[in-house]
This record gives C-alpha cells, structure tokens and sequence, in this order.
C-alpha cells in the first residue's frame, strides 16, 4: 500500500485533471465564446447552467477524504458559471449542485447546499459588476477564496452540533480553498487564453480585409495611371517610335507622353518623378497633365518646360520634383528641338556609330519656381536610334546591388542602331532582365524609342 | 555596399553637421528626413550635411535634401552640403541641383564659409 499522502495526492490530481479537461472542452464550446462576447441569449444561459451544473454534481461525488477531511469542488462550477454568465447562470448552476448535495444528506447538507447557491450567485453579481465580462485571474481566483472561506463561515453557523462543526472546518477549510482556488486558477487561465486567442484573430481579420481594400484600391489606381499613358503610339512616316513603362510598385512615378502639334510635329516627354509608390503616383497625375497642357499651348519646348515648372512649383509639397525630357520632332526638316529638364541624358545612337548624350540644360521641375531653361536643337540622320529612359533602367541591381550602368546602356544603345524601334526596346529590357535575374524590380522602369527611317 | 543609412550629428559651435552614410533610397531616407525636419522645427536656420560616406543616392533621397532646403530658405536660413563622392555629384549635376544647393569640397571649407557664396 502506498502511502496515504501519495494517493490522496494521486486522486487530487485526477481531480484536477477533470477540471482542466472540462475547461478545455467547455470554453472551446460556440455558446461559451458567445457568453464571453456578450450574447448572453436564454439559450446560452441554459447550457451555461446545464454543464457547470453537471461540474457541480462531479464536484460533490468525486469528493473525497484527504487526509481524513472530506474535500470537494462542487462550488467551483456554480462560480465559473456566474463569473461568465451571470448571476442568473451561477444560481442556476447552484441549484442543481445544490439540489445533488441535499439527496447526500449529513449534518451540513443545508449549510453546504446554500453556500454552493451563493457563491453562484456572487460571482454573477462580480460578473455585472464588471460589465458583464469576465473578470481577470486576480480576481476570479480571489473571489473562490472568498467564497469557500464564506462557505466555512455558512457551516459554522447553521450546522449543529456546534462541536463537530468547528472540527470539521478545523480541518478542511484550507485545504478546500486551496483546491477551489486552484480549480478557478485553471478556468481563468483558460478562459483569458481564449479571449486573448479570438481577439488577435479578430484583429487579423479585419487586418486581412484592410489589406484587401487597399490593395484594390491599388489595382484601381494602376489601372487610373496607366490610363495617363498614350493608349497608343502614332505612326509618323519616316519614323517609328515604341514605348513601354513598368512600375516597380503597383503604381509608379515614370511616365511619358507623345503629343501632336500643329503642322505635323510631334512631342516627346519621357518624366520621373522623385521617390516611388502612392506620393510618386499622384504627383505623376499632376505633373503629366500640367504637361500635356503646357505643351499644347506654347510652340517652344523651353516655354512649354518654364510654364510646366512654375505650375508644378505651386503644388510641390514636401520637395517632390520630377525630372523631364521635352523635345519636339519636326519630321519634315528631321530636326529634335528639346529641353532637358535634369532627366538621365537620352541616347542617341547615330547611323555612323557614333553616340550622343543630350545632357541636362536645367533643373528638375518642381524644384526652383525661377529656374531658366535652356533649348537645344540637334538634326536627325536617316538610320539614327534616339532611346529616351529613366534610372529605374540605368540603376536596376543585380542581387549583389551592381547596376547595370550607364556605360552597359550606352554600349547597347550603340549597337542596335541597325534596329527597329520596338526590337530595340525589347533588347534593352532583356539585357535589363538579364542583368538583375532574381533580383526583384526596384524602381520605376520606362523606356521611349525613336527610330528614324532609313 | 551597404542597404542602410546612418544617420548622424555633430554640432560645430551653433551649426548642426549631419553625416548620411551608406544608402539614401525611398526605404532608408525617412530617417534623415524625420531627422532634418527635427532639426528644423527646433529653430536650426544653417544645416551643413556632410555626404562623405554616401554610397549612392536615388531621387527619394534627393526630395529629402530638396525639402529641407525649401523649408530653410523659406525661413531665411541656408543648407550646406559637402564631400560628395563623384557618383554623388553626378546624380546632382544631372538633377540640376548642383545649382540649388551649397556644394563644399570639404566640412571645414563648408564651415568657414559665409552663407552668401
């Protein structure tokens, strides 16, 4: 035979552990998350009381002698039932422990009975005093040991005779409270997981249906901006032009534009606006059209660039500046009259090999509300290639951050002067995919070709 | 090369130096931006930014310098930049905006020197 304490210790846990198991099942229960969470309907209530009622018998008929004093839970489940439901659940549930306890009979049946009704009952009233929800471990276990001390109190003053009552607390009150105290400690816990469980799951929720807003929204606004992009490319006799802009980000900052002008000439914009994403994206709107009016109103390209760059000025919060190409293309006398408004120098592959770089002849626009311009004209030769770009070209990374250059860019450019216009975009962006391989698009990427006919 | 930006200052008598070293892109300029703005709102007028240690600049780090520039001139004071690497220099000069800000050669040039160039 083992020792008495090492079997009383043996049943004590097996208690327990129907405690816990129970918590476990009961709080994983639809009607017990939905009391938590305020539907405190006549049906929840019912279940509420049925199965702390049910602990409460469990609690009286697995009661036990320890050490000679016979211990019991059978409050443990009219105080979870009203510490979560309510006075009306925890009385409930008292009842029916209550009732179970009366058929056992003893001299403190009535005394015992009334106690497991009562701490029902206080639990719920702590329930509605904390707005009906669920107090925290402190308290819950903090008001078992209140109660089973108020059950004690019960049992010394209603049960006689006087003698065998005081001995029987004598001996069992601590150990009562301490394994009440233990039981609420176990439901609490669980319980306060629970909660704790389904409002992160909440917050991910709605954090999930923020995203998805969001990124329709995005998908919108791409759509919006690629609508600001000519939907297509003129045909110029004698000439043939290709264009293509990809956004690093859903939306992007690049943009270019190709715009008639009176007697058969045509403009050219190629822009990047400074930074990326969503700010990019709007000042992107903001600067193509101030452009595309600008252009349409004045004859000169460096009119056109001033009259943008004072416009732009006005709206251009928090430093953002867009850097541009402007040139206008007389096809008749094959003559580019352009403004380089601090835009990556546009290549110009020349039919005898040779190579030009139209360099910058002013600010970025949006900088500096006085800047000057300054406008330059070069004449065309049959057979020359014209590639107009943005950094997100020239800077595009491989995985070990070496860009791809623009020395790379003019080498190329060099070489596929024998070209289409729409080959030579495509080799350039597959020498550009070629370079990065993995390595995920960083920046805005736009390419504008010009081919003069040979 | 590295993926972030340091950010660090150094006052010389009034005027606050600000040194950026490493990578100033659309990921690590809000930084020097949070930085410069504090700077600002505290009532620095004179900001001398020393690049030494710059790796590469894209056009979000150049909105960051641009925007406090605007905000010092806007109230009558001056930005300073010195010591840019050439490639630094290069993204300025195509940008224009050698012709905006204060270039120095070094820290020591760009602190003896009067605001009016």
């Amino acid at each position: 035979m083992l020792p008495e304490l090492v079997t009383d210790s043996i049943i004590l846990f097996q208690m327990m552990c129907v405690v816990v198991i129970f918590a476990y099942l009961v709080t994983r229960t639809r009607f017990y998350t939905e009391v938590l969470e305020g539907a405190f309907s006549w049906k929840n209530q019912a279940i509420l009381i049925l199965a702390f009622g049910i602990l409460s018998i469990y609690g009286s008929a697995s009661g036990v002698d320890i050490l000679g004093a016979p211990l019991n839970i059978r409050d443990l489940g009219p105080m979870v039932a009203g510490f979560v439901g309510g006075p009306v659940a925890g009385i409930g549930a008292g009842v029916i422990g209550a009732g179970y306890r009366m058929t056992m009979g003893g001299f403190t049946a009535v005394a015992c009975s009334l106690a497991t009704v009562l701490a029902g009952l206080l639990a719920g009233l702590i329930n509605l005093a904390n707005k009906r929800r669920f107090p925290g471990t402190l308290l819950a276990v903090s008001g078992a040991v209140l109660f089973e001390g108020m059950h004690m109190g019960l049992v010394l003053l209603i049960s006689r005779p006087l003698s065998q009552a005081v001995e029987l607390v004598s001996d069992v009150a601590f150990p009562m409270i301490a394994v009440n105290a233990a039981g609420m400690f176990i439901f609490a816990f669980i319980t306060l997981n629970l909660e704790n469980e389904r409002r992160t799951s909440r917050e991910r929720d709605r954090y999930q249906a923020e995203l998805q807003r969001k990124n329709a929204e995005l998908q919108i606004a791409r759509e919006i901006q690629e609508s600001f992009l000519p939907p297509s490319l003129p045909t110029l006799p004698g000439y043939a032009l290709a264009a293509e802009s990809r956004p690093a980000r859903e939306v992007g900052g690049d943009f270019y534009d190709v715009l008639g002008s009176p007697g058969g000439r045509v403009g050219l914009v190629i822009a990047d606006v400074s930074d990326k994403g969503v700010p990019a994206a709007l000042f992107m709107a903001l600067s193509s059209t101030v452009m595309r009016a600008s252009a349409a109103w004045h004859q000169r390209p460096r009119d056109a660039v001033s009259d943008a760059n004072a416009l732009i000025c006005r709206e251009s919060g928090s430093g953002m500046f867009v850097t541009l190409f402007f040139c206008i293309l007389d096809p008749a006398e094959m003559t580019l009259t352009y403004v380089n408004a601090g835009h990556n120098p546009p290549m110009l592959a020349r039919a005898d090999g040779s190579l030009i770089e139209l360099q910058s002849s002013g600010i970025a626009l949006g900088a500096d509300s006085g800047a000057a311009y300054e406008e330059r004209e070069i004449r065309l030769s049959p057979g020359d290639l014209l590639v107009l770009y943005t950094d997100g070209v020239t800077e595009a990374e491989d995985a070990s951050q070496q860009q791809f250059g623009d020395e790379r860019l003019a080498e190329l450019v060099r070489g596929l002067r024998d070209r289409t216009a729409g080959e030579a975009l495509a080799a350039i962006q597959e020498a550009v995919a070629a370079h990065t391989l993995s390595a995920p698009q960083y920046d805005d990427m736009t390419l504008l070709v010009l081919k003069v006919g040979s | 090369m590295s993926t972030i930006l340091q950010v660090a200052e150094e006052r010389r008598g009034d005027v606050p130096v600000l040194f950026l070293k490493g990578r100033m892109d659309a990921t690590t300029s809000p930084d020097a931006e949070a930085h410069i703005n504090r700077l600002i709102d505290k009532g620095d007028r004179q900001l001398v930014v020393d690049l030494s240690g710059l790796e590469y600049i894209s056009s979000a780090g150049l909105r960051v310098l641009l925007s406090g520039l605007k905000r010092l001139k806007a109230s009558g004071g001056a930005m300073k930049l010195t010591a840019l690497a050439p490639e630094i220099q290069k993204v300025f000069d195509i940008a224009g905006f050698n012709r905006l800000f204060l270039i120095y050669r070094s820290l020591d040039e760009a602190l003896g020197t009067d605001t009016a160039r």
